[in-house]
């Protein structure tokens, strides 16, 4: 045999050691790379977990309708706004009857979230016959409370730097003894608005926020984004002025998206007296930020339409409309489809244009559509990280799983839409 | 193309937001526009301004939100500065009603919201904040005078002979003997927050004008002066650390030989794992900061337009709920977020003062 | 438009009329000349080949006769083309009916991604030419049967056309090319990708063809043109060198660059 056939020629050795060496250097990359995400994965995991699930305290509470609703009327906004603190401040007495002093009830109320009493307030205002009886009611525990049933509050630490004393933990060991402790679903989180106790604060308002000015960002970006597209590429001649446009469509593409919220800000609320702080003007905001990157992909895409397509369409004596809708545009559109989705999954991550238009604000009320006021989930995370509440930690970390979320959904979607829309060739 | 158009509004509204002591025409024009396109009046009382006042500020909506039947108000942290640029573009509804300041209004602020047709204000001074420099409790708490927290952090330290040098103390222990030997590091926040402005005017125009020189120039070449007391050294000791005073909490955890300055409330959040120093021999709590022994303390204001007074509805409801005990009082809820509030009889003065709505004159 | 060009027209004489009449036709890439001064009639229902060397000029000249070169932003045609006694570089002339009278296989078979039947169905549909369902499907079916592809494709005529062989693929596109019932039919070189059995069936399915059309067909191969065609036009390098009857261009070329060439000594 011709030694030019065997692998141990220093020629072919050489040869087959490069390839080798190349797969290695690939496996490795592969791996630092899903290390570096496991860990970040893995970090907002174990410190988010948490805040899925919330402490509840069991308070038996009286509910007397000399304290609730002297007069009897039985309004609904009289109900909600009655004074619950002392009902659940005697229930929680009647577990710890050594809080007698003023501070010490002071102290014993704070056990529970501040919330506890306007949402004993809807409790009673949807079912007024609650009045006048005596039931075991599931309250939310503070949020100092629930650091600590979830070990995040060292009990051996010095006593005067813990926000819960020796004294308040001791109340909450008896309370547990008692089986008038346990942890929950985190239900709130995820059907409330922003809040400044940790324990009340959910991710609803921020979601519907990000939801309204992506479909309004959708709504602007993809029409618009594929219509230039299409233009460009099939209609307009290749002259300088099509060149520049070029040039500047590529450049508005790495254009910081601070710069979009100067715009929107300029243009949006300034000029056009758009409302401030809602989806609509950060979802038109987004848009343009969006568009460059739409415009481009669909080129691509359109571009990568193979030209015997068109010439076979033309050759029939297809017009270029109909040639271009009844045949490039559809199949380009999966690509089309998924360039805007990533773009937008992109839009979906921003802060920086919102904070230009007044959508990074302490927002309590679930939006309800384009115009309202609203928030976006990475506003809502950036809000959370720099509160100073320590409950706002696992919260934060929460959130971001929520955007992670929201982020694998959208692109499962892309995937999903290019499957069909290619099946159907 | 695009590109044109875009730089071109963008240096618009630069030239806008640098305008604002001209007071241009366009902008008492759309100042002063009453009605718009998309907004019919509104029912939700909108607030911006500072960072420091937006715990508080949100707190106090949203217990307000809870306990009336008014909206829950919209409250954006833009700063102080931004706040009143804001505040004063205009009467309207794309205008906030409300904007928090941790300082107080200037008097070129208060023109120009005259220029946009805001003449009545109502100032609420709501209590104090402290600003700490705080270590690691693992390390051992800092005894530190005005002056050696200057001579830590300054550009150019005076020599001793009446002139200046660049800054060279790299050890505590260059400064004060009695120190320990570890290096110097500070963490603090940039240039653009409030805090940083706060620190500069209290703690290093303090520790400053103990060199009786310095304090001269005051008067006779305030620029140099300035330049002294304000410039922050830019070698490896003074660290910016971002506006996220979480971040710097936690980066002192990680390191406990480093001080950070930042705002009381996270002191008073975090005070399982950092200690605030003793600064001119008083420690910054709750008790020192509001009887104003402790020396690098701010009062915190914000401020209502009075013409919206019975226009957007909730406005009286929110100032009753802000000026209330139970909320700015000795032992309101605010205080337990780390405002530090004013003793009782300042406190009643205040309250009294804004509900009858006595507008704001800076003479 | 006028005919008064038709002592012009005379200048080689043919079985049959021609149908098609290029004169003195320039075609610009840019500032590069691909086809230089071309005059050429092409007779009805005939086949006429053009044949040439790689980059003669041949396909370029068989795309300015339904006006494919427009689509191409550098490229300038002048001359005078007519059809039917009009010139369809005309001011008034639709290029969109021009390309239902005169349709066009390519080199590679381009079906749509669609099914079988729509891609035969796409042309009458877009010219308005059924009046109903009944008589569109009986339009698909008389062209596939036409192409010589029904009988293989009856049964699954929902099945995409990319589905189908590279010689059924090259049907479909000759049946989607007579569904709109054109009068000349343009060839690009058709059966370049097909093996010989494919492109036997082709040769057979063009000879049945020519009853009814007329057929301009761009071929690379000799032995292809002289098995189809009744007309051959040699092109090299941009200049039509000689046309005429395929057997006299074969047997006895009039021109020393056709001899070389069809012998094998250039191309």
């Amino acid at each position: 045999m011709p030694d030019y056939l065997l692998t141990t020629s220093p020629q072919m050795a050489k040869r087959h050691a490069r390839h080798l060496r190349f797969q290695w250097y690939g496996r490795v990359a592969i791996a630092v790379s899903i290390s570096f995400m496991l860990l970040m994965f893995t970090a907002i995991f174990v410190r988010g977990a948490g805040a899925f699930e919330k402490t509840m305290i069991a308070v038996d509470i009286e509910f007397a309708e000399a304290v609730i609703d002297p007069r009897g009327t039985r309004v609904e906004m009289d109900l909600k706004q009655g004074n619950y603190k002392p009902l659940i401040l005697s229930g929680l007495q009647e577990v710890v009857p050594s809080a007698t002093e003023r501070k010490e009830r002071n102290r014993l109320y704070k056990l529970v979230s501040g919330g506890a009493a306007f949402d004993l307030g809807e409790r009673v205002a949807a079912k007024p016959d609650m009045i006048g009886t005596t039931q075991r009611v599931w309250i939310a525990a503070s949020s100092e409370v629930d650091l600590y049933i979830k070990g995040k509050v060292d009990p051996e630490s010095d006593e005067a730097v813990r926000r819960l004393n020796d004294q308040d933990i001791a109340w909450v060991t008896t309370l547990q003894q008692e089986g008038r402790v346990k942890r929950k679903f985190n239900r709130v989180f995820f059907t409330s608005g922003d809040s400044r106790a940790p324990e009340m604060a959910g991710i609803l308002s921020a979601a519907l926020g990000s939801f309204f000015s992506l479909l309004v960002c959708f709504l602007i970006a993809f029409p618009l984004g594929i219509l230039t597209a299409v233009y460009l590429e099939e209609y307009a001649k290749k002259n300088l002025l099509t060149n520049l446009i070029e040039v500047n469509i590529n450049n508005l593409a790495a254009v910081p998206s601070i710069v979009f919220g100067l715009l929107g800000l300029a243009v949006f609320l300034n000029f056009f007296n758009l409302p401030r702080s809602t989806p609509l003007v950060g979802g038109m905001v987004l848009a343009l930020m969006t568009l460059p990157t739409i415009i481009i992909a669909s080129r691509s895409i359109l571009r990568s339409i193979p030209q015997s397509t068109r010439d076979a369409a033309m050759g029939l004596g297809a017009s270029k409309t109909q040639t271009t809708f009844h045949h490039v545009v559809p199949l380009a559109m999966p690509g089309m489809l998924t360039g805007t989705i990533l773009g937008m999954a992109r839009a979906l991550g921003e802060t920086a244009p919102l904070l230009m238009i007044g959508m990074v604000a302490f927002i309590v009320d679930i939006p309800k559509g384009i115009t309202d006021v609203a928030t976006s989930l990475p506003v809502q995370i950036f809000l959370w990280a720099d509160s100073p509440e320590k409950g706002f930690v696992e919260l934060t970390s929460a959130a971001i799983m929520v955007l992670l979320v929201f982020l694998i959904l959208m692109n499962l979607f892309a995937v999903y839409l290019r499957r069909r829309l290619e099946s159907r060739r | 193309m695009f590109k044109k158009i875009l730089l071109c509004s963008v240096a618009a509204f630069g030239l806008s937001a640098c305008g604002n002591g001209g007071g241009s025409a366009s902008d008492t024009s759309e100042g002063t526009a009453e009605t718009t396109p998309f907004t019919t009046g509104r029912d939700q009382i909108k607030i911006v301004g500072s960072s420091t006042v937006y715990p508080f500020a949100t707190t106090v909506a949203e217990n307000f939100g809870r306990s009336t039947s008014f909206k829950t108000p919209i409250v954006e942290a833009t700063g102080s500065g931004g706040g009143l640029k804001l505040f004063c573009s205009g009467l309207g509804d794309n205008f906030p009603d409300i904007t928090n300041a941790s300082r107080r209004i200037k008097a070129s602020e208060v023109k120009r919201c005259a220029e946009n047709g805001i003449t009545d204000i109502v100032e609420v001074k709501i209590g104090y904040d402290g600003i700490v420099v705080a270590n690691s409790t693992k390390s051992d708490r800092m005894e530190l005078t005005l002056r050696e927290l200057y001579l830590a952090l300054a550009k150019d330290v005076p020599d001793g002979n009446g002139g200046l040098k660049p800054n060279d103390y790299i050890y505590w222990s260059d400064i004060n003997p009695t120190f320990k030997s570890t290096k110097i590091e500070i963490m603090g926040p940039p240039p653009t927050s409030g805090t940083r402005d706060a620190f500069v005017e209290l703690a290093m125009e303090g520790g400053c004008q103990t060199f009786d020189w310095i304090k001269a120039l005051k008067e006779t070449d305030s620029d140099t002066y300035k330049a002294i007391c304000h410039a922050f050294r830019e070698d490896d000791s003074f660290i910016e650390a971002g506006e996220n005073d979480n971040l710097i909490v936690r980066k002192l955890n990680a390191n406990p030989n480093a001080l950070g300055i930042f705002g009381f409330g996270f002191l008073d959040q975090n005070g399982d794992s950092v200690q605030g120093s003793v600064i001119d021999g008083t420690p910054p709590t709750f008790e020192n900061i509001s009887d104003g022994t402790y020396p690098v303390s701010r009062s915190l204001y914000f401020y209502v337009k009075k013409d919206l007074v019975g226009t957007v509805p909730g406005i009286t409801e929110y100032l009753t709920e802000f000026t209330s005990v139970r909320a700015s009082g000795q032992d309101g809820y605010l205080s337990e977020k780390g405002l530090i509030p004013m003793n009782v009889d300042e406190h009643a003065q205040w309250q009294s003062q804004v509900l009858a709505l006595e507008t704001l004159s800076l003479n | 438009m006028e005919k008064n060009n038709t002592e012009e027209a005379t200048a080689e004489t043919h079985a049959s009329a021609p149908i098609l009449i290029a004169r003195d036709v320039d075609v610009f890439y840019g500032k590069k000349q691909a086809i230089k001064n071309v005059s050429l009639d092409i007779p009805e229902n005939q086949i006429t080949a053009l044949i040439g060397p790689s980059g003669c000029g041949k396909s370029t000249f068989l795309r300015c006769f339904n006006r494919m070169n427009d689509s191409i932003d550098s490229c300038q045609v002048s001359g005078n083309i007519q059809f039917a006694g009009q010139d369809i570089y005309g001011p008034k002339v639709d290029v969109v009916a021009l390309r239902s009278r005169i349709g066009m296989v390519f080199q590679k078979a381009n079906p749509f991604p669609k099914s079988i039947f729509d891609n035969v169905a796409y042309g009458p549909r877009i010219h308005g030419l059924s009046e109903s369902k009944d008589h569109l499907e009986d339009i698909v079916i008389t062209s596939l049967r036409r192409a010589g592809l029904y009988d293989e494709v009856s049964d699954r005529l929902d099945e995409p056309g990319t589905s189908l062989s590279g010689g059924q693929q090259q049907r479909l596109c000759i049946a989607r090319a007579i569904a709109i019932d054109p009068q000349i039919i343009l060839m690009d070189e058709p059966c370049s990708a097909l093996d010989p059995i494919a492109t036997a069936i082709i040769e057979d399915l063009m000879d049945s063809m020519k009853e009814k059309y007329t057929i301009v067909i761009v071929t690379h191969s000799m032995q292809q043109a002289a098995r189809v065609s009744q007309q051959t036009a040699f092109f090299h390098l941009g200049e039509l060198v000689e046309s005429g009857d395929t057997e006299s261009i074969f047997t006895k070329p009039a021109q020393k660059q056709t001899q070389n060439y069809i012998s094998g000594r250039i191309g």
